[in-house]
């Protein structure tokens, strides 16, 4: 689909909704007539597009343990400081004579070996936060440790970049939307299962108004988005108060029923187009079984299918490895190698590997010294990975020093900062401009 | 700002404001009586323990008691072949799975049935169950879930280093955060760390060495995996002194609560935590610590101190009152109540908290749910409007809405009877919308929507809503079953009736 097509076809969504309005509660009917500015906007958004940049951020959420994720095998500190969970250097996956990938990471090193992953060692911020909550709305706000923001580092994308874009700008696998997506307006859309993301009981009204409206039959001349709802529709303002004061606290202005009005209208113009993208797109590699890869077989239909998409968010969870991680860690790191790998196969096969870049992160790595229950306790700094048709391969960085003096509270400094990646992603993958939406410039990498 | 509210304010909408947030609402008759007492009289009914049923018309699952053959079962496991053992484990998973579904749907009956002392009862065992939010997924023991429930229950209206010291010795807490593993030469800091993160302080209120210094003084409480018992072993015990929160000694793990729960900040992050759950908002720095002062008052225990809450203006202010994003479990259950409906069968039931993000026994993590407008994203919000559908008309509108597919794709590959089955599970009774309305409520199309307003929003339709679902009622037939379950429907999809 091109974007001229795109485009027709948002319309064509914003005016059956219009029609739609009739039958519905009014409350989506006023925000069709009060979105009816936007929607000249949305008309000419400059990021549409087939292959326009796409981003997908993975959250590896609990704590990764980076050290036995890139592993220094050859480091006394290292076996010094893992009596129990340290790997081998047989076992390892070796990139170099000092480092390799975890034994259970072959997806992984079969995309190094292919050119498609990039290595980022050392990435974290000062004055690391140990708390997982804390620090990863760190990683998702982007910003210092001592200060807190309700916006996200991907919202402000949006709201920089993609003012006035659909409600698919963004799109969040999962339940919950991310922080990293808080941003004034579009927040992007979250999306669990693509079957069971629509209003059963409209449906009828809905497709009889789009068969109306491809007739020829609907409104002809009519402005886009104008509502034929009851009359008398005025701004909502009811017992709307300011929603800083509700928990969460993510929207930034307006009142919770104006949020809650927004919602309702971004997830009714979504519902028919990534109902029917994801049904008409078939995925052309084989996928392992589970959550990560289902997810991320969404996504490829997703992208193949010409949404004007510009970042996706998927999340693998269970990486708090207290205790017993010499059993879960594997394991995890097996359903993400596997899962990636199979992502960028399919993503290749269906053309579009060259328009993705993958950026994973976890809030933190783990603590040097495995604790006495098998396990790693929270620490800092840690590893990144990249992943993608247009990724300069390799490894990026030293290995941090884990001699025990330039630990810090036994944990690994970082060296690079992790908004210096953001950066680097924002300005010559996405092609905006960094400082105003990381609060000020950070030195580019050199991964793409 | 916590004197109580006057009696001119005291009526219809503060005795419904306090039934939603004490508890799970109710009908108009139920809201009726309560605001035919005084303020204080209410809130004493709501805060009074329920007297001890005899018997519990909802008791616990015959399955939550120790296990009296528990050794024996895991003797015969140790022994059994890889291929025994296999097996065992899949029919243990299987039978966990189906205790945990138990569970989950005993607990929410409990929290759609009773009046309303039993369900503030419910809806403060839900919030110690966020707080102090422990997941079936890493327990693995329905037992111990529901012991862990019951503890809630029981002690969640007492006092804090109480209720701080069982929840600590939980079995369930000692093996979701570690402290079951906890060792002294490299102590676990899992249980440490989110004691005073999450459950006792807040983030900032004390050091990386407090943490590790509790850890270590918690060393030798460990769990007895064969008894189902919290132990306490003096030989895994780290008795050297340590220094936590500026006192040093030989800590054990009563010092180290103790010792928590006087700093300043713990009476804040508790009072400011009930505050959240209860009035839907952060309280202001003034309020917060009025509320802290009160709970010290009251000798940091939490009947007392929620009345004084529930009694309080703040808590009946126009910026509280109606502006709460439900939870969804909130919804499901105020709807119930509202609908006088039963609930739908528990695999409907519990899929649709799934999709909605807040699914029993099994919180997204330790902080449990974050709350309020996090609830609301384009996926929860068609998944709310599907379950509207659900719950008025009984007709199932999504495949997804039953663990087990649907019952029309049933009935194309199997046999009659299994999809007959299949459709007894995903589908269930729609509304007797008649029955919800008195004779004199069917005078005209507002006489209806007068009461349709009072029954699920406790207060006035906004006039564009009321003006839309006016349109679906038939002027000539008003009781036409269709389109009064239509105008429920649409009333349960409007954006006021996420809040309470």
């Amino acid at each position: 689909m091109n974007s001229q097509q795109s485009r027709r076809r948002f319309l064509q969504t914003t005016t059956a909704g219009g029609v739609l309005s009739a039958t519905l509660p009014s409350f989506l009917a006023a925000t069709l007539q009060q979105l009816q500015a936007d929607t000249e906007g949305r008309a000419v958004q400059a990021t549409a597009g087939h292959d326009a940049p796409i981003l997908v951020v993975l959250q590896l959420a609990g704590g990764n343990d980076g050290l036995n994720t890139v592993v220094p095998f050859a480091n006394d500190h290292y076996r010094k400081a893992r009596p129990k969970l340290g790997l081998d250097s047989d076992k390892v996956l070796k990139l170099s004579d000092e480092l390799g990938l975890h034994p259970a990471l072959t997806g992984f090193k079969s995309l190094y070996d292919a050119g498609q992953l990039a290595v980022l060692q050392g990435v974290g911020y000062p004055n690391p936060n140990r708390s997982h909550f804390r620090s990863t709305d760190i990683w998702m706000t982007a910003s210092d440790s001592d200060r807190f923001s309700n916006r996200g580092w991907i919202g402000r994308y949006f709201d920089h970049a993609c003012a006035g874009a659909d409600p698919t700008v963004g799109i969040a696998i999962g339940r919950q939307s991310p922080l990293a997506f808080s941003a004034q307006h579009p927040t992007g859309i979250a999306l669990e299962n693509p079957d069971a993301y629509h209003a059963a009981a409209d449906e009828l009204e809905e497709s009889d108004s789009m068969a109306m409206m491809s007739s020829g039959k609907g409104k002809p001349g009519r402005k886009p988005g104008v509502s034929e709802g009851p009359a008398g529709i005025g701004n909502p303002s009811g017992t709307g108060g300011s929603v800083e004061q509700l928990s969460g606290g993510r929207v930034e202005s307006g009142n919770v029923l104006d949020f809650l009005e927004r919602t309702a209208h971004d997830a009714r113009s979504s519902s028919e187009q990534i109902r029917s993208v994801s049904a008409r797109v078939k995925n052309l590699a084989e996928y392992p079984a589970g959550k990560l890869a289902n997810d991320l077989k969404l996504v490829s239909r997703l992208i193949a299918g010409g949404l004007n998409t510009r970042v996706y968010y998927v999340s693998q969870g269970g990486f708090d490895t207290h205790q017993g991680q010499a059993g879960t860690h594997p394991r995890l790191l097996t359903e993400l190698g596997e899962s990636m790998k199979a992502f960028l196969a399919d993503l290749k096969a269906l053309g579009q590997l060259d328009r993705v870049v993958v950026l994973t992160f976890s809030e933190f790595g783990r603590r040097v010294s495995e604790n006495a229950s098998g396990g790693t306790d929270h620490g800092a700094a840690a590893p990144l990975f990249l992943c993608g048709g247009r990724v300069k391969p390799g490894v990026v960085g030293r290995h941090p020093s884990l001699a025990p003096g330039d630990l810090i509270n036994g944990d690994i400094a970082f060296h690079t900062d992790f908004r210096s990646v953001y950066a680097t992603l924002l300005e010559r993958w996405l092609k905006t401009e960094s400082a105003p939406i990381l609060g000020r410039s950070f030195p580019p990498m050199e991964f793409i | 700002m916590l004197a109580p509210i006057s009696s001119s304010r005291w009526g219809f909408s503060a005795a419904a404001h306090l039934l939603n947030r004490a508890g799970f609402g109710g009908t108009p008759a139920e809201i009726d009586s309560l605001a035919r007492l005084s303020a204080s009289e209410a809130v004493d009914r709501i805060l009074t323990p329920p007297p001890k049923e005899d018997p519990d018309p909802l008791p616990p699952p015959d399955w939550a008691r120790p296990d009296p053959d528990r050794p024996q079962k895991l003797k015969e496991f140790r022994e059994a072949t890889p291929e025994v053992r296999r097996e065992l484990t899949k029919a243990r998973q299987k039978l966990e799975r189906a205790q945990i579904l138990e569970l989950q749907s005993w607990w929410i009956r409990r929290m759609t049935q009773g009046n309303p002392a039993h369900a503030h009862r419910e809806k403060l065992t839900l919030f110690w169950h966020g707080h102090f939010a422990t997941s079936f997924q890493k327990v693995r023991d329905a037992y111990l879930m529901w012991r862990q429930n019951d503890l809630f229950r029981r002690l969640g209206g007492g006092d804090w280093t109480t209720l701080l010291g069982e929840v600590t010795r939980d079995p369930a807490m000692l093996i979701w955060l570690d402290q079951a593993q906890s060792k002294p030469e490299h102590p676990n800091e899992n249980f440490a760390r989110e004691l005073m993160e999450l459950f006792t302080l807040g983030e900032g209120n004390y050091s990386e060495s407090d943490v590790l210094a509790a850890a270590r003084a918690l060393t030798g409480l460990t769990l007895d995996r064969l008894k189902q018992e919290p132990v306490y072993r003096a030989r895994l015990h780290d008795n050297s002194p340590t220094t936590l929160f500026g006192d040093t000694g030989r800590h054990g793990v009563d010092d180290v609560l103790r010792l928590i729960v006087a700093r300043p900040q713990a009476s804040m992050f508790i009072t400011a935590r009930l505050w959240k759950f209860f009035a839907g908002t952060e309280p202001s720095p003034e309020l917060a610590s009025e509320l802290a002062a009160e709970f010290e008052r009251c000798g940091r225990a939490f009947t007392p101190f929620l009345r004084t809450l529930f009694l309080s203006e703040a808590f009946h202010a126009p910026d509280v009152v109606r502006h709460q994003i439900k939870s969804p479990v909130q919804l499901l259950v105020m709807a119930c109540r509202q609908l006088e409906r039963e609930l739908p069968p528990a695999p409907a039931t519990f899929t649709v908290l799934r999709m909605l993000g807040q699914e029993l026994f099994n919180p997204p993590n330790v902080k449990g749910w974050e709350g309020g407008v996090a609830w609301i994203n384009t996926n929860t919000l068609l998944t709310r409007h599907n379950l509207a559908l659900f719950l008025t008309t009984g007709e199932n509108p999504l495949p997804v809405l039953a663990r087990n597919g649907n019952a029309k794709a049933a009935a194309k590959t199997q046999p009659q009877a299994r999809a007959a089955r299949m459709q007894r599970r995903t589908s269930t009774t729609p509304v007797n919308p008649q029955r919800l309305f008195a004779e004199s409520e069917f005078q005209s199309a507002d006489t209806l929507l007068n009461a349709a307003e009072r029954r699920l929003l406790n207060s006035p339709f906004n006039p564009r809503d009321r003006a839309a679902l006016k349109s679906h009622l038939k002027s000539d037939d008003l009781r036409d079953t269709a389109s009064l379950l239509e105008l429920l429907r649409l009333a349960l999809c409007t954006a006021e009736y996420q809040l309470a």
